[in-house]
């Protein structure tokens, strides 16, 4: 795959599309502004002192797709037939999600315009909503989809949802309680799988192998529940345990590097 | 090829039961169960289902099962395949295979290691629903199945 803006000589050049065959092109983007819930309340009431922040914002992204040839340098001067901008607002995440959509039957992608009415959409209401909000952050800018054109037809995949198969390690959202062992000391490795370290919210912690007063499984819960009293749920309803992944119980013993698991019974076939 | 595996890969019944079986005629019955994921389950509308695993602890309580099941039944063949990860409903979730000169021991010996399976491999489910997504309990059934075996040993 070559760069179609570089020249043989690698020096940027505008391609010549005179010869290509027209086509229906059409190209969407979205991003997202994220701000403050407060910030995005007085947006969906029309609380903010500049006035209407969305119908500004939109007609902000439409004029600046049809102005996408003067500020990316490469890019042809394009009548587009269509440009829309919309907006969602995501009262769960706090923020704006902006999607625009361009269409034209021409010789060139409409991308860069999607993607200019989207940036140049999010930068409007960073300035209509500022007064009140100046940690807003603009960002996930992409392509969504594009179709039309040499190059065929993209869409942007879903990003996978995370599998969560290799249980055992924090997650994302999780409160970690991070190593509680000084470099060096001597320590027992907890896991917290499944549905315990959802309702814990505790992926894995080091407990130092000084904290346990007896050196076994029901030591370990003891100096678990005197550093955090969440630990309290080992003892409701049944809770499995594994010592280096063999079952075990309160009276197994313990040593340093020995990897501990608890977990609810198990539900797999 | 490992008579134990996870994974997220679907798998296909028909040939893990052929590499079972290819070159030998030795063997007489083979009987294999394969778990689909259903719809319906503690809640109606199930649109997904995540598997977890202990890594490491899942293969050894897999590959120990076998064995038990090997030490009651004479067996020419076994494969215990567990997927892991997102499925959907209708997906392929287990396949237990198992090979003998006689089918009996071969009837026998599938549904000891499904019991077995089912209580002591560390594999949890979450089901995600129309009405939102919970971790599935462990039922009283399965463990009254799995206590079968312990008096006819």
């Amino acid at each position: 795959m070559s760069l179609t803006h570089l020249n043989a000589r690698g020096e940027a050049h505008m391609v010549d599309v005179g010869d290509k065959p027209e086509s229906r092109r059409e190209a969407s983007a979205s991003g997202v502004i994220r701000m403050r819930p407060a910030t995005l309340a007085l947006l969906a009431d029309g609380q903010l002192p500049k006035g209407d922040v969305l119908a500004t914002a939109r007609i902000a992204g439409i004029q600046a797709a049809k102005r996408t040839h003067e500020l990316i340098p490469l890019c042809h001067a394009l009548a587009l037939s269509k440009v829309s901008v919309d907006f969602e607002l995501d009262e769960a995440e706090s923020c704006v999600r902006v999607s625009a959509s361009c269409r034209l039957t021409g010789r060139t992608g409409v991308e860069m315009e999607a993607l200019t009415a989207v940036s140049v959409a999010c930068l409007t209401l960073y300035d209509m909503c500022k007064a009140v909000d100046k940690d807003m952050e603009i960002g996930a800018i992409h392509l969504d989809a594009k179709t039309g054109g040499k190059s065929g037809d993209y869409r942007r995949d879903a990003p996978a949802e995370p599998a969560p198969i290799v249980t055992g390690e924090g997650e994302a959202g999780e409160v970690s309680l991070g190593a509680r062992c000084a470099l060096g000391e001597p320590c027992i490795l907890v896991k917290c799988l499944a549905e315990l370290r959802e309702r814990l919210g505790v992926g894995e912690v080091a407990v130092s192998v000084d904290h346990l007063e007896t050196a076994d499984v029901a030591g370990l819960k003891a100096a678990l529940k005197a550093m955090d009293p969440r630990f309290a749920a080992l003892e409701e309803g049944r809770v499995l345990c594994a010592v280096n992944q063999v079952m075990a119980g309160n009276a197994t013993p313990l040593t340093a590097e020995d990897e501990v698991a608890f977990f609810p019974p198990v539900t797999g076939g | 090829m490992t008579r134990v595996r996870v994974q997220q890969a679907v798998f296909e019944a028909g040939a893990e039961q052929a590499a079972l079986t290819a070159g030998r005629t030795d063997i007489g019955a083979v009987v294999s169960f394969t778990g689909l994921v259903r719809d319906f389950n503690e809640r109606p509308e199930v649109q997904a289902l995540s598997l977890e695993h202990y890594p490491g602890m899942t293969e050894a309580a897999l590959e120990e099962i076998v064995t038990e099941a090997e030490a009651r039944w004479p067996l020419q063949g076994v494969r215990v395949i567990h997927r892991v990860g997102r499925l959907a409903p209708g997906d392929p979730i287990v396949l237990v295979v198992v090979a003998r000169a006689h089918r009996r021991a071969a009837f026998e010996a599938c549904d000891f290691i499904m019991d077995y399976l089912k209580t002591r491999a560390p594999f949890w489910k979450k089901e995600h629903t129309a009405s939102g997504e919970y971790w599935v309990a462990e039922r009283e059934t399965d463990h009254q199945d799995a206590r079968r075996w312990e008096t006819t040993s």
